[in-house]
């Protein structure tokens, strides 16, 4: 008699961890994470703009997670790349193959970028880029799995060469970072003024090495040379310089200078009240213009949170945040290739209006902002003043220019 | 070639071979004397760009930096007091090979702490009022605070020269750098002669950083590009010679200065070919080298 009962107690456990085995795996399916790889430049002076970056997307994270995507959430993991190529493609091979992240974003280094977008490509890895700038990413070396929340050189380019075309200047004289970004901006800014204004003149080029933290020697010999206006091309760090170099040679009182980035608030923070003004600027987001409800209730966020306005990374990350979310849950599934598909041609609302991943190229559809530096009196450092804003559609290379760059 | 745009390049050559000198002599001064090749000296540097940073967002205003001029290599002083007592003074018998090392991981440490402290943004320190602006010398326009650094450079020469020639412990310090076992035979104590000569290199590292600051961005790295230039200098001028630095330097930061003029692209090189080409023609250096 008791041998019975017991084998039906044995049966009825047996059944129910049968049960349990059936059912929970599909359970676990839905309960994943999303888990996003983000690999960026945590050391040196380019960890400023990728810590912006990564608090702009954490902010974003927080308010999506609240809610949830596909009733799970979106979980990210770091890694610090150091601005190298080697370091920065194997981050990417370790978050794919160990970590088995869904997809990738990050990198300010555009070398970085370029390499780990290559490999995103033969992983089938979907890749957002984030802030580097090189026209390449989603240009000539643009793919499937590559996309790109933050502007680029081509359409900074564009921007500047539809600015200077208006200008009276002539005689220019091309300075910069001796590295890929540096070059890229340069071509694409001359490309573009000579295309729109053919008598213009390059009365000389000066290349520096990439970082060089003195650019006083570089700048009086330019003033030597007496070019009629004087263009500089470089990343963040080298933005700050060249704008404390102007301040210490007195070159823009002089001659017109003009800088992709020289309005952005990163630049323009650490020099305070002794950065110059009337240097002309292109940038593609600003904490203070549009002075939209929805930008202000971003930088409240983001002030309150992190103590400190946000720049145009944080911007992208925000971005970027969004249009993962979207992207999964118009998708429907954790899965790469409907995340794509459902990626293109997505509109989101962010804080300086809607924004449109353009589905021919991968690239966001963002305005540029051209303006001159100003003193004003509510803030202790510079802004942007005179604002003319150029919409996407105005600096961006159309659909044709993109597949001919790709060889299609 | 316009003259006014020579003599301008020329003029912030020489402010920039001013500040390489102020550090180079630390470096040849502490080479000299100790022997020790301080791979650290480029940290300490950015020490005192760092430091002179801090006090002047602590005091707002001119006053600010001038008090940073002073107190800012004296705290670098006093950093490299304690590293020397604590760590360095039981290594002088050593072999020179690890006492390189030793200063290298110091370096890597000292950089590490900088970052701890400061972060990893770049910080500007602004030039005070009187020095603010640029100023024509015969037609040739130069910003003020270069013009400052092309006359403190000699009056730093000048007061090293009179430290080392006329007072009882500078000239204690060439003849230990000469003869340290002599110096310790006539009774005198060499540990302490050592400890001072190493403060007064290390001051003099904190005073180049002091001094460049308000002319660069203070970021992480400077400590790196500056050794390697201050090495090359000390070695090109002849190792523990004050008069070989100021050459050195003065080489080092004017060709620098015109290559950008004549050949913007590779102006980077010409420094390093004037070094190649002094090391080719007189390999222990252009001045009397004490080693």
């Amino acid at each position: 008699m008791k041998k019975r009962v017991a084998v039906r107690g044995f049966e009825l456990v047996a059944v129910l961890l049968t049960f349990l085995f059936i059912f929970y795996p599909a359970n676990a399916k839905a309960q994943r994470p999303i888990k996003v790889g983000v690999i960026d430049c945590y050391t040196g002076p380019a960890a400023v703009f990728c810590y912006d970056a990564l608090n702009g997307f954490k902010l974003a994270l927080d308010e999506i997670n609240k809610k949830g995507v596909l009733g799970t959430k979106i979980e990210f993991t770091t890694r610090d790349d150091k601005f190298k190529v080697d370091i920065g493609l194997s981050m990417a091979k370790e978050l794919v193959m160990r970590e088995n992240v869904d997809l990738l974003v990050g990198t300010i280094s555009s070398s970085v970028a370029l390499a780990v977008s290559d490999y995103a490509k033969g992983e089938k890895v979907p890749f957002i880029v984030w802030i580097s700038k090189s026209e390449k990413i989603t240009g000539e070396k643009g793919h499937r799995y590559v996309f790109s929340t933050g502007e680029n050189t081509a359409m900074a380019g564009k921007a500047a060469g539809l600015a200077l075309s208006k200008k009276p200047y002539i005689k220019y004289w091309i300075a910069g970072d001796d590295y890929e970004y540096g070059h890229a901006i340069a071509d694409a800014v001359w490309r573009n003024l000579k295309a729109l204004k053919p008598t213009v003149v390059k009365m000389g080029e000066t290349w520096w090495k990439t970082g060089e933290p003195d650019l006083v020697p570089y700048f009086t010999s330019v003033i030597g040379a007496k070019p009629d206006a004087f263009i500089v091309c470089g990343g963040g760090a080298t933005m700050t310089n060249s704008l404390k170099a102007c301040k210490t040679t007195g070159i823009h009182e002089k001659i017109p200078v003009f800088m992709h980035t020289a309005t952005d608030h990163a630049v323009l923070k650490p020099l305070g009240l002794e950065a110059p003004e009337g240097v002309m600027g292109t940038m593609d987001y600003h904490f203070y213009y549009p002075d939209t409800p929805a930008n202000k209730a971003f930088v409240k966020a983001f002030q309150d949170a992190y103590g400190a306005p946000p720049g145009f990374p944080a911007f992208h990350g925000y971005t970027t945040a969004h249009f993962i979310a979207e992207a999964f849950r118009k998708a429907g599934a954790i899965d790469k290739e409907k995340f794509i598909n459902a990626l293109e041609g997505m509109v989101i609302d962010s804080p300086a209006g809607k924004i449109e991943m353009r589905t021919c190229d991968h690239q966001a559809v963002l305005p540029m902002y051209l303006g001159v530096t100003k003193k004003v009196p509510q803030y202790d450092f510079l802004i942007s003043g005179d604002i003319v804003t150029l919409t996407g559609k105005d600096v961006m290379p159309s659909c044709e220019e993109i597949m001919k760059a790709r060889g299609k | 070639m316009d003259f006014s745009a020579f003599s301008s390049q020329f003029l912030v050559g020489l402010s920039r071979a001013m500040i390489l000198f102020v550090v180079c002599a630390g470096l040849s001064f502490v080479l000299g004397v100790l022997r020790v090749p301080n791979i650290a000296h480029g940290s300490l540097y950015m020490i005192g760009a760092f430091a002179t940073f801090t006090l002047t967002k602590l005091i707002a205003g001119s006053t600010g930096f001038w008090i940073a001029l002073i107190v800012a290599p004296l705290l670098v002083a006093l950093v490299s007091l304690i590293a020397e007592r604590a760590l360095f003074c039981h290594l002088y018998q050593r072999e020179h090979l690890m006492l390189l090392l030793f200063t290298f991981a110091i370096s890597l440490i000292l950089g590490d702490l900088v970052k701890i402290v400061w972060g990893a943004e770049y910080r500007s320190v602004a030039a005070p009022a009187l020095l603010k602006g640029t100023i024509s010398i015969l037609g040739v326009s130069l910003p003020r605070y270069n013009l400052f650094l092309i006359i403190i450079g000699p009056l730093v020469a000048i007061a090293l020269w009179l430290f080392t020639n006329k007072t009882r412990i500078g000239k204690i310090s060439r003849a230990a750098a000469v003869d340290r076992e002599m110096v310790g035979t006539l009774g005198i104590n060499v540990s302490w002669v050592f400890a001072i000569a190493f403060i007064i290199g290390c001051y003099l590292a904190g005073l180049g950083g002091a001094l460049i600051a308000p002319t660069v961005s203070i970021t992480l790295g400077m400590d790196h590009t500056l050794i390697i230039e201050a090495f090359l200098i000390v070695t090109i001028g002849g190792l523990g010679n004050m008069w070989g630095a100021l050459v050195g330097s003065l080489i080092f930061g004017v060709t620098q200065s015109l290559g950008v003029l004549f050949w913007p692209q590779f102006a980077i090189v010409f420094p390093y070919a004037a070094v190649v080409i002094v090391l080719l023609l007189r390999p222990k250096g252009l001045l009397k080298s004490v080693w």
